[in-house]
């Protein structure tokens, strides 16, 4: 499948976020998946992260995906403090031994992605930022990290956004050109969620939830529904899965109209769990307030279940017509929504999981989303990095007089800092790094023994575990 | 014998030596350049220039003596604990590996690891210091697992020698490793 579509170029890709594993949650597996199948089609794919914990230094994931956990300090729910300049030396050492053509920066919360960003610009490279999430315009947070999206995003060569909807959120926050954004949806991996109709008990209807229990998610419509329903409906079950401090609310619901029967709270959901929770269900609920590509419900989808959902941000994208129910945020249309969702599950004109399954397969995968990424990095390819008195130029006249002129000042800085860099380790004196990624890597051949002996012997991967245990003692 | 002439990662220029005694022992000796006398007198007239300040200010004699015995007692103490001047590394296949680092002060500090708890010479990447290095390490045997790894030795620590000198020292050892996981099991399978 690799040398089929390796008529193109091939990049070099410097994935740099905050957030990867062992974290978990829809960014890192965003950019893990995407990783891989980049790899896949023939690109050397590397991540740098910051440590967790004990786990710091270089690690290889499968396929040769090489993880740098940099030894940052972790400041706020697990995004790195920045300062714009101590990471540098770091992050260039990094670039310049890995040979990176493009780096690509993900989610707006990570300080890293914005400072490997303005590193890679200070150092003549492409850049790519991926958006995963929609923000606000009125309170003072977003005010201010919309001011540093700004700065961050005006001279990065192509943004990418998750929907139309935060395609459109983005523009207007970070005042883009929005010929440099593209949309690229986030997929699913179609063979974790596979219907499973035995699992399900067709005497009950089962409306499950999977959600953080968080306001954004909209819990509070959740907790007006549930009692409503219930009262309709005396067949009707709930299953809610995930936690968080709306938790509370659920309970005292379910407390006062004597739910225990009925409305189940399972607590936190390991990744894999979520199928096995939602393969039990007729329906699936989504009550988020602000979404900006709702995963929960392709999965759910996938795994056959009739979704209902609110028409917030970048929702009404996600999936056609026919296998969505869409509402408005409020109790009263959700009640409404699922009741229909209940009565065409009465009448049995619902569509059978397995067909549901068989679409939806089709709309979200990795290997699309890879290939329509790869366009950006080609497209990016051919742009020119803007130079220093242009981006100066591009920053004072696009972020404001003020912020304009002392980031600049900062991107002046951060270049004189470079030149130092450069003047005490020289570019030659840095190795260059074995390329491992990819089946056809430098641990599956025959790089550091000319005779017949060992590497053959090995498996391709023990050497990366022998490294991987070393590590393991060391921490 | 023969000499070649690398860069550490620094960018110091060092020499390594091979020395090739038998089939299965062999030497590598990793030289680091020399206590330059231009940096050697370039630290001590700053430390002298600083005291001559400080006397000019306090007028007091006692600033001079102690800054002479003060730069005395520590180019004593770099040359003795932590300037080395040459690491060597040698492999007897029938034996084990000795680690010696050698101070500028000729002071030799020697570790010996058995072969039977050597498990294998690797190379790795490591994160040190604002850089990202290539090192040679031993990885050590665990007693109580066959597969697992007790300990890990770097070698060539203050070196510090770039991936093709390290490759080159690697290849050494491992053809030495190499004979000794072949020749128990010719003779024990045949």
């Amino acid at each position: 499948m690799a040398s089929g579509v390796l008529a193109g170029r091939s990049h070099s890709v410097c994935m740099v976020s905050d957030f990867f594993y062992p974290n978990m949650g829809g960014v890192e597996s965003h950019v893990y998946q995407l990783s891989q199948c980049l790899i896949e089609r023939g690109h050397k794919v590397l991540v740098v992260t910051h440590a967790y914990g004990c786990r710091k230094g270089v690690r290889y994931l499968t396929n040769g995906l090489k993880v740098y956990y940099l030894p940052l300090k972790v400041m706020y729910n697990q995004s790195t403090a920045t300062t714009l300049f101590h990471s540098l030396p770091l992050l260039r050492y990094i670039f310049v031994r890995e040979r990176v053509t493009v780096v690509h920066a993900h989610s707006s919360f990570s300080a890293m992605a914005h400072d490997a960003l303005f590193h890679a610009k200070t150092m003549g490279l492409r850049t790519v930022f991926t958006d995963h999430s929609l923000f606000g315009f009125a309170d003072v947070s977003s005010v201010l990290t919309n001011k540093l999206l700004t700065v961050s995003l005006c001279d990065t060569n192509h943004i990418i956004c998750v929907s139309y909807t935060s395609k459109e959120n983005t523009v207007l926050r970070a005042a883009l050109d929005p010929r440099i954004v593209s949309v690229i949806p986030n997929a699913v991996d179609p063979t974790d969620f596979t219907p499973d109709p035995s699992r399900r008990d067709d005497s009950t209807v089962t409306i499950v939830v999977v959600s953080r229990l968080v306001y954004r998610k909209g819990i509070d419509l959740l907790s007006g529904i549930i009692p409503e329903l219930c009262q309709k409906y005396p067949e009707l079950h709930f299953l809610i899965g995930g936690e968080g401090p709306k938790r509370i609310v659920l309970e005292e619901v379910r407390e006062r109209y004597q739910l225990h029967d009925r409305v189940r709270l399972l607590g936190a959901l390991e990744h894999q769990d979520v199928r096995n929770v939602l393969v039990q269900g007729h329906i699936f609920l989504n009550t988020s307030l602000t979404e900006a590509f709702c995963m929960a419900i392709v999965e759910a989808a996938s795994c056959g279940l009739q979704v209902v959902s609110t028409r917030v941000g970048g929702i009404p994208e996600v999936l056609p017509e026919s296998l969505i129910i869409l509402c408005e945020p409020s109790v009263k249309s959700l009640c409404h929504g699922l009741e229909k969702a209940i009565a065409q599950l009465r009448s049995g004109t619902l569509p059978s999981p397995e067909t549901v399954h068989n679409k939806v397969k089709t709309f979200y995968t990795w290997r699309n989303v890879a290939e329509r990424t790869e366009k950006v990095y080609d497209r990016v390819a051919d742009e020119v990095v803007l130079p220093m008195d242009e981006r100066l130029d591009r920053l004072m006249s696009h972020c404001g007089p003020v912020t304009g002129c002392i980031f600049a000042l900062f991107a002046v800085l951060n270049f004189l800092f470079l030149t130092f860099l450069r003047w005490m380790t020289p570019d030659y004196i840095i190795d260059v790094a074995i390329d491992a990624t990819g089946p056809k890597s430098a641990w599956t051949k025959q790089y550091f023994l000319g005779k017949k002996g060992r590497v053959k012997e090995q498996p391709p991967s023990s050497k990366n575990a022998q490294m991987e245990r070393k590590e393991h003692i060391s921490c | 014998m023969e000499e070649r002439r690398y860069r550490s990662a620094s960018g110091a220029s060092i020499a390594l030596r091979r020395r090739q005694h038998s089939a299965s022992c062999r030497e590598l000796a990793v030289r680091c350049p020399r206590l330059r006398l231009r940096s050697l007198s370039a630290a001590t007239s700053a430390a002298w220039l600083a005291a001559y300040g400080l006397f000019a200010l306090t007028e007091n004699s006692m600033v001079l003596s102690a800054a002479i015995i003060v730069t005395l007692i520590g180019l004593i103490v770099y040359l003795h604990f932590m300037k080395i001047d040459q690491e060597l590394l040698l492999v007897i296949g029938s034996l084990g590996i000795q680690v010696t680092s050698v101070y500028a002060s000729g002071k030799e500090s020697t570790t010996f690891i058995e072969m039977s708890q050597v498990k294998d010479v690797v190379i790795n990447e490591a994160i040190h210091m604002q850089k990202v290095i290539y090192y040679l390490c031993i990885l050590l045997q665990d007693p109580g697992d066959p597969q697992g790894v007790s300990e890990v030795v770097p070698l060539f620590q203050s070196s510090k020698p770039r991936l093709d000198c390290l490759i080159e020292v690697y290849k050494s050892c491992q053809e030495i490793l190499e004979q000794r996981k072949t020749a128990p099991q010719s003779s024990g399978i045949k």
